[in-house]
């Protein structure tokens, strides 16, 4: 049976061990800081499992000792975006507690593939890529997985069809900056150009870049986790059963769209291990100048994280 | 209730993919005495380790699944090899004449299996009282699945991944649209050159003589029945899923009263609404030519 192990048992992480668990795809062990939390969630799952007919094992720990031999480690832990909070308020806190997951990542799970959830995402990708210094991909970022359901659902409720029949392509930093491909989103292969006219699509747009943020401020208190936590697991099913998905990651990019040294929403091959191909779509230059400024953000932001670390 | 006239490959394993996706209650039909009592139990005993809770029952009397939600005819004769699908229409058409006219609860939603598929379907809607858009001949959306198997597998990609989407007459002269060919959204073109894909769509057109030919006697049935199965759960469900069915035209590219393939958007009505994917002149043409043949057919059976 595979391994996976969720680090931060927090509602994003518990979700997605929740959707590994119903689809018995791995042993899987959630890590916390908080001592208590990641044991509780655990044996909880666990008291469900006659029902849900889980064969996996779920276990909690606050030891970082027991994600040995991981086949793949989904980095969940940092403290959720409150209300009012831009990602960037996020980003000193979250790399601090990345960082030091990683160092264990490396130590013990020198083989598995990361999955980063932690935001700000792009930033947190790039601060687990140096600290553990694993091969370029085997560390990627989820995010595009996430706009892109968000836009789907919204495309299916629109048109009042299943949203399993829509595909969608987003690039791009994730949320405010995100760069949706209209061309590239599908309803069964029919493009959505086709089906909605372009102000109502532009209003879809709109709602998914800020889909996030919808929920934190219905919440009040936190934010979405339900597909987050499935977006995780869906990376975490493509790459442990090999599928070879191809769906929008966070990736390292070496010159592919011309940047280099930056993680970027890109599609990209999922298979067992990690990121397998990055593919290169031809662009308009509408979508060209979108992603340019994405990747303008992202970069910021790397450069913020690096003057906290830079000596002196 | 899903009810399954004919209880042959097809339609004993479109009632088993049914239980496997949990729906309420199947009911197999086959005019052979014990046939359809004998698959429907064997399904039932294997339920307690498939965990199915889908009562399947099996019947030789055709008035137990005329009245249900959902019929489902996979009823006639089959192709053999050498054979082309039209040539199955002497022998089916009177079966498909007599169920139309049997199936007569006004909200029962008609899925015709049987080949030649779009000459049946057209047939059917002339015999029946029920609205057209309730009656759904499985076409293009089988040759979509076909071609979806074959780019996955030239790419190595998830299937799941790849959409594709067939329309026309689900006979040689299908219509492949290339454009709605797409993996994650991202047309094919972008994977594959020209050569490989005029490959791919060869396979497809040839893909149910090729099972005829392999399997020596049976005709294709596990593709055909999973298909019958998704198109009768979107059905029951209510999903609104996007399938390429063959069904009356009322005017699109100026066609009427022939069954062709398009896409649709499938709910509990049957055929809510119909898609006109954008075609080139070639495209109309083909669709417009396969049309007068099933017109012709029919009015050449009426007549004799």
């Amino acid at each position: 049976m595979p391994k996976v192990s969720i680090i931060g048992a927090g509602n994003v992480g518990a979700t997605a061990v929740y959707y590994i668990a119903e689809k018995n795809l791995a042993d899987i062990v959630m890590v916390d800081v908080v001592e208590g939390l990641p044991q509780a969630k655990a044996m909880d799952y666990l008291h469900a499992a006659p029902m849900r007919n889980y064969n996996v094992h779920i276990s909690g720990t606050s030891d970082y000792k027991e994600i040995a031999d991981s086949d793949v480690v989904v980095l969940t832990a940092g403290i959720p975006r409150k209300p009012g909070m831009d990602r960037m308020d996020l980003m000193k806190i979250n790399v601090d507690i990345a960082k030091k997951a990683s160092q264990a990542i490396a130590e013990y799970a020198p083989n598995a593939v990361v999955v980063v959830v932690s935001n700000p995402l792009d930033v947190i990708a790039m601060a687990t890529l140096q600290e553990t210094g694993f091969a370029l991909k085997r560390v990627m970022g989820m995010a595009g997985v996430l706009d892109s359901t968000r836009f789907r659902y919204f495309i299916a409720e629109k048109l009042h069809i299943w949203p399993g029949d829509v595909m969608a392509m987003v690039l791009g930093g994730h949320g405010d900056t995100m760069v949706p491909l209209p061309r590239y989103t599908r309803v069964n292969g029919i493009p959505v150009t086709e089906l909605i006219p372009p102000d109502e699509l532009e209003k879809l747009i709109d709602r998914t870049r800020t889909g996030g943020g919808e929920i934190v401020s219905l919440l009040k208190q936190g934010s979405a986790f339900f597909a987050p936590g499935a977006s995780a697991a869906k990376m975490v099913e493509a790459i442990i059963k090999d599928e070879k998905r191809v769906v929008p990651v966070s990736a390292y990019l070496r010159g592919e769209y011309g940047y280099q040294d930056i993680f970027l929403g890109v599609p990209a091959l999922l298979g067992k291990n990690g990121v397998e191909k990055i593919l290169e779509l031809t662009l308009t230059d509408a979508e060209k100048n979108a992603l340019d400024a994405s990747a303008k953000a992202v970069k910021d932001g790397v450069d913020t994280l690096r003057s906290f670390y830079s000596p002196g | 209730m899903i009810g399954i006239i004919g209880s042959g490959n097809v339609g004993a394993n479109t009632a088993f993919f049914l239980a496997e996706k949990g729906v309420d209650h199947v009911t197999l039909f086959d005019i052979q005495e014990g046939l359809a009592q004998g698959k429907a139990l064997d399904m039932m005993e294997a339920a307690p380790i498939r965990g199915y809770r889908t009562a399947i029952s099996g019947t030789d009397e055709p008035d137990a699944v005329l009245d249900a939600e959902v019929v489902i005819i996979t009823a006639g004769a089959v192709r053999t090899s050498g054979m082309n699908r039209d040539a199955l229409f002497q022998q089916n058409r009177d079966i498909i004449t007599r169920y139309a006219q049997k199936i007569t609860r006004a909200d029962t939603k008609v899925i015709i299996v049987s080949e030649p598929v779009d000459l049946l379907t057209t047939l059917f809607v002339r015999h029946s009282a029920l609205p057209p858009a309730q009656i759904m001949g499985l076409g293009g959306i089988l040759d979509a699945t076909r071609l979806r198997f074959f780019i996955a597998r030239e790419l190595k990609v998830s299937m799941e991944n790849v959409a594709a989407q067939v329309i026309g007459r689900h006979t040689d002269d299908m219509i492949i649209l290339q454009n709605y060919c797409c993996v994650s959204g991202v047309p094919i073109e972008n994977f594959l050159g020209d050569e490989t894909i005029a490959g791919l769509f060869d396979q497809t057109r040839q893909a149910g003589a090729l099972i005829v030919d392999l399997a020596g006697r049976a005709s294709a049935y596990y593709g055909p029945s999973a298909v019958a199965a998704d198109l009768a759960e979107a059905i029951c469900r209510n999903t609104g899923r996007i399938m390429s069915v063959s069904q009356i035209l009322t005017g699109q590219f100026g066609i009427t009263d022939a069954a062709l393939s398009l896409p649709c958007v499938i709910n509990s009505s049957g055929v809510a609404k119909v898609l006109e994917p954008s075609l080139d002149a070639e495209q109309i043409q083909t669709l417009k030519t396969g049309a007068r043949t099933i017109q012709d057919v029919i009015k050449e059976d009426s007549h004799a």
